[in-house]
């Protein structure tokens, strides 16, 4: 069965590495089975690790019976095809919004303030003052109410040269993890497959 | 059409086949480079391992991807499994997304073939699928009380039940949350669980988004970060030289090359190994990539040259 | 009732995890508590959303015969039978569900995204032109980070790494600390535009 198994996933893969060449009947198989199959995964794992335990147990088996409220919050999802009753599918999309109050404080914390904290450390060598510029110089560049003219222009140009250097960064990074996930099915396709690797 | 034409509109098939052989060659023909650990890796490393032994210690392993990225974040998963089972760490494992929870039981089973004497709900605990959409009341949740806030493992047993939620209660007992991710580098562990309850977070991340985590790494929001497959390269190493001989981390031991000569790459099962093999083709792609931007560029600078 | 409650609950809520967020209090926990559960009980209804609409495009696509219809069948075929082997023999290692996760999404959807890799190769050779100054930074940027992450370029000179080291941790870091303060400050914005009514877009059209 392992076998078998290895061999259907090799040739699914070259299904759809086949789109290299052009687009083809083989690609789009194995693209529509990827849909299909991907959310497949999605019942039976809500089910058996989700509704079980978080809804069935406590209603059915502890008699929590208050919890029947959110399953019916719940199955008001289903309606948001319904043009009618669509309006009822706001109800627990109302209930999952409401965490957002704690966004407000909790990223103003995690995202802004211990950044701007870290960015104001003394100025003792050429890195932190390197850092300090650079990132004023962009804030100040995405600061459109004031015009980029003169002085104030030329610092903010600043800003666009550090942006430069961090999306290069990360174009270079981007190109690496491109590469790897090709390594991986290459490494399968030689090891798992065709026994080629050492 | 002259030659710098030809070679600007040339079909991008052929190079391709170009991409593929740099690819293959190496796996067939390792090179053998050397695998160099980076701070963000070493910091990783010595964080979790310093949970080693300790009843009242365990780190949480957050699965946040599905298997489009897993050639570069299946390997960190893999090692950090076996640095915790060497290390008699205890780990919990979580999956926000179906895949993920499927990843994580994939994961386990590959490294618990090697560690028969571990078992579950003693060592380890995979706590399945939890969906997105409670991600940040469970998050939040945990700071109180893990039990109470995950209910059931994967299998269903009531967590409260477990041997191993003796002496862990809440973040208080987590040494690390790791995120493994492809789009975030464990952002929202750092928003809530941190920001709220100050728990160590370290991530595993592709590296697409490596670049993003440096701000996050100096604030020591991040204690330490896996990027892309170099990432998981290095965390392999430093589990083979430190934590299988059962010994701490070293920066001495690092540069010994008397040190070094006894843990060959060809000893290590290939699993264990597999991001750095990886790492040999990951070079001569990224030379043949630098090599097409030159050669594109010369050619860029040739034609617009002749049409002035 | 049909807009206005639903706003109020968002509204109600979002103050309240303010709150809670600062008021350690036993009430401020139990209704963390309380809210705990029942979103938990809320949440497995929203992924039947995304099965509903799946099933019912690809209903459409067979029923109209529209472009590539077959392939629906292969679709529909793949979600419903993954979905039948985890409830028939469990979801569990060692099961034919996970025979079908390791054996078919594994390799397509990690073949899926490793395409891009030749993309990107081509691209290098086609479109990522010195065109200008700000273009010729980013590509050197680009290229020292590709040499550095590699020990090829350990090989060439340890400057390699160690200018790679330092463009990710200064420069780099600059950059990326400028945007996501701008983020941050966004994300606080939009969610402060949510608790307080003023954005409403994920309420939907109509009444």
């Amino acid at each position: 069965m392992e076998t078998f198994g290895v061999w259907i996933a090799a040739i699914l893969t070259l299904f759809i590495f086949s789109f290299l060449y052009k687009e083809n009947p083989f690609y789009r198989f194995a693209e529509h089975l990827l849909v299909g199959v991907s959310a497949g995964y999605i019942i039976p794992y809500t089910y058996y690790n989700v509704f079980v335990p978080y809804a069935w147990n406590p209603i059915i088996n502890k008699h929590e019976y208050i919890l029947i409220l959110p399953a019916i919050i719940g199955v008001f999802y289903i309606f948001r095809f319904s043009r009618k009753l669509s309006w009822l599918s706001r109800y627990p999309i109302a209930f999952s919004m409401g965490i957002v109050g704690m966004y407000v404080p909790l990223t103003m914390q995690a995202n802004v303030l211990v950044q701007m904290r870290s960015a104001m450390l003394p100025l003792t060598n050429i890195n932190t003052i390197l850092i300090f510029i650079g990132t004023v110089s962009i804030l100040l560049y995405f600061f459109f109410s004031k015009a980029h003219k003169g002085l104030y222009g030329k610092f903010t140009s600043i800003g666009i040269w550090f942006m430069m250097i961090g999306f290069g960064s990360a174009f270079g990074y981007t190109v690496m993890a491109r590469i790897s996930l090709l390594i991986g099915r290459i490494q399968f396709l030689l090891k798992d497959w065709l026994h080629l690797m050492k | 059409m002259n030659f710098f034409e030809r070679m600007q509109n040339l079909d991008r098939r052929y190079i391709f086949i170009l991409v593929a052989v740099a690819v293959i060659l190496p796996l067939i023909f390792p090179l053998g480079l050397p695998t160099y650990p980076t701070p963000p890796v070493e910091s990783m490393f010595q964080h979790i391992d310093a949970a080693s032994n300790r009843k009242d210690k365990a780190i949480l392993m957050s699965i946040a991807h599905d298997p489009s990225t897993m050639p570069e974040l299946y390997p960190m998963e893999i090692s950090m499994l076996r640095h915790c089972f060497e290390r008699n760490i205890k780990v919990f494992l979580i999956g926000f997304f179906p895949q993920a929870a499927a990843i994580a039981e994939m994961a386990l089973k590959e490294v618990l073939e090697d560690y028969p004497d571990k078992s579950a709900g003693v060592d380890y605990c995979n706590f399945g699928f939890k969906p997105s959409a409670i991600m940040i009341p469970i998050i939040l949740g945990m700071g109180d009380d893990i039990s109470k806030a995950i209910e059931t493992d994967a299998q269903g047993n009531k967590l409260e039940n477990l041997p191993i939620m003796q002496n862990i209660k809440n973040y208080d007992n987590i040494q690390m949350v790791v995120e493994f991710s492809g789009g975030s580098f464990g952002g929202v562990w750092i928003t809530y669980a941190r920001a709220k309850f100050g728990v160590d977070v370290g991530c595993g991340i592709t590296a697409v988004i490596a670049a993003q985590t440096y701000p996050y790494l100096q604030t020591g929001q991040l204690k330490g970060s896996l990027g892309g497959l170099k990432g998981a390269a290095e965390y392999e190493k430093l589990v083979d030289i430190f934590a299988k001989p059962q010994k701490t981390f070293s920066r001495k031991k690092l540069t010994d090359k008397q040190y070094l000569k006894q843990f060959p790459l060809s000893k290590t099962t290939y699993k264990y190994k597999k991001a750095r093999i990886g790492m040999d083709a990951q070079a001569v792609v990224h030379i043949m990539i630098i090599v097409f931007i030159i050669l594109g560029n010369i050619g860029y600078f040739v034609m617009k040259g002749q049409k002035k | 009732m049909k807009r206005q409650l639903p706003l109020i609950i968002v509204i109600g809520l979002g103050f309240l995890f303010v709150i809670h967020v600062f008021v350690p209090h036993p009430i401020s926990q139990d209704f963390f508590d309380w809210f705990q559960k029942w979103i938990k009980v809320i949440s497995p209804f929203a992924l039947s959303l995304g099965i509903m609409s799946l099933t019912t495009v690809h209903y459409h696509k067979i029923k109209k015969k529209a472009p590539n219809w077959p392939y629906s069948y292969v679709t529909l075929i793949g979600l419903y039978v993954t979905a039948l082997t985890g409830f028939i023999w469990g979801i569990e290692e060692g099961t034919p569900f996970m025979w079908i996760f390791r054996n078919l999404n594994v390799p397509m959807g990690a073949t899926m995204f490793s395409l891009l890799a030749f993309y990107i190769a081509s691209a290098a050779y086609k479109a990522f032109r010195a065109r200008n100054l700000e273009a010729t930074v980013l590509l050197i940027a680009a290229v020292i980070v590709m040499l550095g992450r590699v020990s090829i370029g350990n090989a060439i000179s340890h400057w390699i790494p160690d200018a790679t080291i330092w463009l990710l941790n200064v420069p780099n870091l600059a950059a990326q600390r400028g945007i996501g303060l701008g983020v941050g400050l966004g994300m606080v914005a939009t969610s402060l535009k949510i608790i307080l009514g003023i954005e409403r877009s994920y309420l939907g059209g109509g009444d």
